[in-house]
């Protein structure tokens, strides 16, 4: 272009020269011809195509140089959008996570989960008869596979016993899910007979971490509960997912043995199928609703009341607070993303409003709507940038927070993976956030009236009254925001603190809980069991500081899952099926010192109540009214409902009612307790209660007193059964520290946007404070005018927000029906602490209007 | 030497075009064309020519090509396109018709 005018103007000057011009002379003519090259250099550039490019760097170079000169403003609002959109990033990524992400099973959309609902549980399991009986069944309906998890322990020798999370599986289970070992074999049919199953493919978790990922893992053999299993596979890592079985340490196969198999009580099979395309799902759901109601109606005594239904395997990755907690959790991040949005429109409005004569000056100049805009939104969008970045950086963090706070036992961790999907989120939301809230401010600005600006001179910048209007109901919007953000916070930080305090009917202190585990080989029978029991007892018992020690099933930490049918003695009996259900927890004769469960009339069980013994029950206090009325329970008989020979059993004792820490329950259910001699487990709770001594330091000595007893035997989660409390509820403790962070994240930011808006108005008002400060106001009554303005507007913002956090408080009463919810108490302390931070935000702006030096002010003007 | 005249308002392109259509012509060069086929009465602006011809280079109607002049100097020939000859035909026509119903206006009032 330079070049093609260069020729341009030497043709002119040849041409004048030509004319008799002299040539000096000539060429500065040519050039007076011309005009200004630049210019006309740069209005034909304007015309080319490219230069949208060229004009958009030169754009963003004004507007980064815009924002280097005011640090102030460019911090806050890069602040603001990174933690808003970071916050919402997060908590999209574990949305992402958790249901968007599809499972790594092949087509899994043809996947469904099958539940068992009984009174008891509404997502209960099969037992290996009605297991079978279904296979049988299902025929053209597509395939099933059933698998069983639980605690087992691996010692191999020489090496320390640990405890591993083990599955059993139908043969079926990998191919119905769609996945091959990556190393090594399948199951192979067959296996699945007792004799035959000893063998186990391992989870890669399990293979890297136990064997460092070493190929000639196949063929090694692993002992499982004391007996030998041979490796024959390992799984690919898409199998640590999370979502399902990725916990799952190693799978062995399901045996049952004749008399296992025909077991329609003990429920603990997990079912899952795939449906043919040959049926609708409508169709298959009927059928299997269908099967359920069959097989409630032909063994009433195991299975009347009990339904059948499908549910989507991708749904069933939560468990039922799950969608609730996503919910909530999306909704109050969004609540944070309105919130630092607000506080953004806000900055940028002042920033607009302070720059509004000039912009009144460019567009007076000629300065087309088009150009005025332009700068603007380049700011924005740098702004946006810089702010996801921020963002992203946020939710990288807390991607590693949350894998380090939801490491398990097994070092299995939950991470959320930042993929695609969620840097898609994090940009888009910035960009909407920064263009609505830029661009917003930035018309509003263009509509001034340009007269009126350059009329005002420098005061020209505070607005007009739709300008503050709008600024005010900002702050009283963020205000509502802030506090249904606290009060959700806050009702949920109170009550799962009650929840992990309460101790009905049992106390933790001084108390130390852990697990273990009889493996089936050394304690084949009752006997076997039971003799183990007693000397452990007997030496735990010995150990200096222990004031007593128990072993049971169950400990009043958690809920009771198994529940017996019972007849009563003396009583009409009901029609099979529905006979009264209790909670049943077998337990050694120390068990009610050891927890400090009291008992209300009867005796405790006695060291005779053994095996031999005629059998006893104690029952809780609800068990006892709601079995007997007012009526005396001891001396009568209970026996649970199996067949025509029932075995009764004495009440001996009534105690008071366990209520377990979890949030999930209701009402207390009927409990029951019985000797553990009378009915020995394998699966076993220890429990010591020590005396005066800090219990933990009691921990070393129970492992090495157990390790004496049998060092194949580990105990597990051997800690105070306060930490176990904490441990149970972790999930919600989570919960609880997101809800913190967001309701803290909320209160700063609106607290920041009060304190703007004041400073804002402070620094507008000076002439108007020096008035009457001049006509005789004093320092205080100038202090409370802006006080009052602050507070005013807070204490609106509350208000409202109080309607959304009476929502809120309903929300975590109705999803946590176990947990207590003191919505009052917890609103009122949110609305005075609201009130004292808009106060403190609005005094720092406040304080200086006393500093207003009248005289100066005024002779300024 | 008749009176000097601006340009009406719209007019340098179909006057571009039309210069152009006799054949490939530099920027200097139509300037001279047009100041030599008005008899010197227009005036055309180099600020004004310029950033036209990369416009109408930009919307395709005219192409330029880097050529050796006759006293061998480097310059930017420019050269109508089918879509420019098209063009000249539209701008053409709403000229004539432009300057029938100016002039049926102006001697019928």
């Amino acid at each position: 272009m330079a070049e093609e005018m260069r020729f341009h103007l030497e043709q002119r000057a040849a041409d004048l020269a030509a004319d008799g011009v002299p040539g000096e002379e000539a060429h500065r003519a040519a050039q007076r011809r011309f005009g200004n090259l630049g210019s006309i250099q740069e209005r034909a550039r304007d015309t080319r195509g490219w230069c949208g490019l060229e004009r958009a760097c030169k754009d963003f170079r004004g507007a980064l140089h815009q924002l280097a000169r005011a640090p102030g403003f460019t911090v806050l609002a890069i602040g603001t959008l990174g933690l808003g959109i970071g916050a919402n990033t997060a908590m999209f990524s574990v949305l992402n996570g958790i249901l968007l992400k599809p499972l790594p099973y092949a087509d899994s959309a043809q996947l469904d989960r099958l539940y068992r609902a009984t009174a008891q549980q509404a997502d209960g399991h099969f037992s290996p008869a009605d297991w079978r009986d279904f296979q049988r069944a299902r025929a053209s309906y597509g395939d099933a596979a059933a698998y069983a998890a639980g605690h087992t322990s691996l010692s191999d020798p020489g090496q320390p016993a640990e405890m591993a999370y083990a599955g059993r599986s139908s043969l079926n289970l990998f191919s119905l899910l769609g996945i091959a070992p990556q190393l090594g074999r399948d199951f192979r049919p067959g296996e699945d007979t007792p004799g035959r199953d000893r063998v186990v493919i391992l989870s890669q978790r399990t293979w890297t971490n136990r064997f460092g990922g070493r190929p000639d893992v196949i063929g090694r053999t692993l002992r499982i509960d004391g007996e030998p299993h041979q490796i024959i596979g390992v799984l690919p890592a898409a199998f640590n997912d999370w979502r399902h079985l990725g916990m799952v340490d190693f799978f062995r196969p399901l045996a049952f043995t004749p008399e296992q198999a025909t077991d329609r009580l003990g429920t603990s099979l997990r079912v899952i199928v795939r449906r043919t395309p040959a049926h609708s799902r409508a169709e298959t759901a009927g059928f299997i609703a269908g099967f359920g109601t069959r097989l409630a109606a032909e063994f009433p005594a195991a299975n009347a009341g009990s339904t059948w239904r499908m549910v989507s395997l991708q749904t069933t990755v939560v468990d039922r607070q799950g969608p609730v907690m996503m919910k909530m959790l999306i909704g109050l991040s969004g609540f944070v993303l309105l919130i630092a949005c607000s506080n953004l429109a806000n900055l940028y409005l002042a920033r607009t409003m302070a720059r509004a004569r000039e912009f009144a000056v460019r567009a007076a100049l000629g300065a087309s709507r088009a150009q005025l805009l332009r700068p603007l939104i380049a700011e924005s969008l740098l702004l946006s940038l810089a702010g996801g970045a921020c963002a992203l950086i946020l939710a990288l963090w807390f991607r590693d927070w949350s894998a380090v706070r939801s490491t398990g036992e097994n070092g299995e961790q939950v991470f959320f993976a930042l993929d695609g999907r969620v840097l898609g989120w994090t940009f888009a939301a910035s960009l909407v956030t920064a263009l609505a809230f830029g661009l917003a401010p930035a018309l509003f600005a263009l509509r001034l009236d340009l007269n009126t600006t350059l009329k005002s001179g420098g005061r020209g910048a505070t607005g007009g009254r739709a300008h503050q209007h709008f600024g005010r109901s900002l702050i009283i919007g963020q205000f509502a925001l802030a506090m249904i953000l606290l009060a959700g916070a806050g009702v949920f930080i109170r009550g799962l603190h009650d929840l992990n305090h309460r101790r009905t009917g049992w106390e933790s202190e001084r108390l130390l809980t852990g697990t273990l585990l009889l493996p089936a080989a050394p304690y084949a029978g009752p006997e076997e069991i039971s003799a183990f029991h007693r000397l452990a007892l007997e030496r735990l018992s010995a150990l200096p500081g222990v004031a007593s020690a128990s072993l049971s099933a169950f400990t009043p930490l958690l809920n009771w899952p198994d529940t017996r049918r019972f007849h009563v003695e003396g009583r009409e009996r009901p029609p099979a099926g529905h006979e009264p259900a209790a909670a049943v927890n077998p337990v050694s004769h120390h068990y009610f010192d050891t927890f400090g469960t009291r008992l209300l009339a009867g005796r405790p069980f006695l060291d005779r109540d053994r095996a031999g013994a005629p059998r006893v029950y104690v029952i809780s206090q609800s068990a006892a009214r709601s079995l007997f009325g007012t009526a005396n329970p001891i001396g009568r008989r209970l026996a649970p409902v199996a067949g025509d020979n029932l075995v009764w059993g004495q009440i001996v004792g009534v105690v008071s009612d366990v209520r377990s820490i979890e949030s999930e329950t209701g009402p207390v259910a009927l409990q029951i307790y019985q000797p553990m001699a009378q009915d020995p487990q394998r699966r076993n709770e220890l429990a010591v209660r020590t005396t005066g001594l800090a219990p933990s330091s009691l921990v070393d000595r129970i492992r090495t007193t157990m390790a004496e007893l049998d060092p194949d035997l580990p105990v597990r989660r051997l800690q105070t059964a306060d930490a176990a409390v904490a441990r149970a509820n972790y999930q919600l403790s989570v919960l609880r520290d997101i809800l913190a962070a967001m309701a803290l994240l909320g209160l700063g930011l609106a607290a920041l946007g009060i304190y703007g808006i004041m400073a804002r108005t402070m620094a507008q008002r000076t002439d108007e404070f020096a008035i009457r400060l001049a006509l005789g106001a004093t320092i205080e009554n100038v202090t409370r005018m802006v006080l009052a303005a602050g507070v005013k507007l807070a204490l609106t913002g509350s208000v409202l927000g109080l309607l959304g956090a009476f929502g809120v408080s309903h929300l975590i009463a109705s999803s946590f029906p176990g947990m207590p919810v003191h919505g009052t108490g917890v609103l009122i302390g949110t609305t005075l602490l609201l009130i004292a931070i808009a106060l403190f935000a609005c005094w720092l702006p406040a304080r200086r209007a006393g500093q207003v030096d009248a005289i100066a002010v005024l002779r300024a003007e | 030497m008749a009176k000097k005249c601006d340009l009406l308002q719209g007019t340098l392109d179909m006057l571009v075009l039309r210069v152009l259509s006799r054949g490939e012509l530099h920027g200097w060069g139509i300037i001279q064309k047009l100041e030599q086929l008005s008899q010197r009465a227009l005036q055309v602006e180099e600020g004004s020519l310029y950033p036209a011809l990369y416009r109408m280079e930009e919307k395709g109607w005219i192409e330029a090509e880097w050529k050796v002049t006759e006293n061998n100097r480097r310059a930017k020939y420019y050269t109508l396109t089918r879509a420019g000859r098209k063009q000249l035909e539209t701008e053409q026509a709403g000229w004539d018709r432009m300057t029938a119903i100016i002039a049926q206006v102006m001697q019928s009032a």
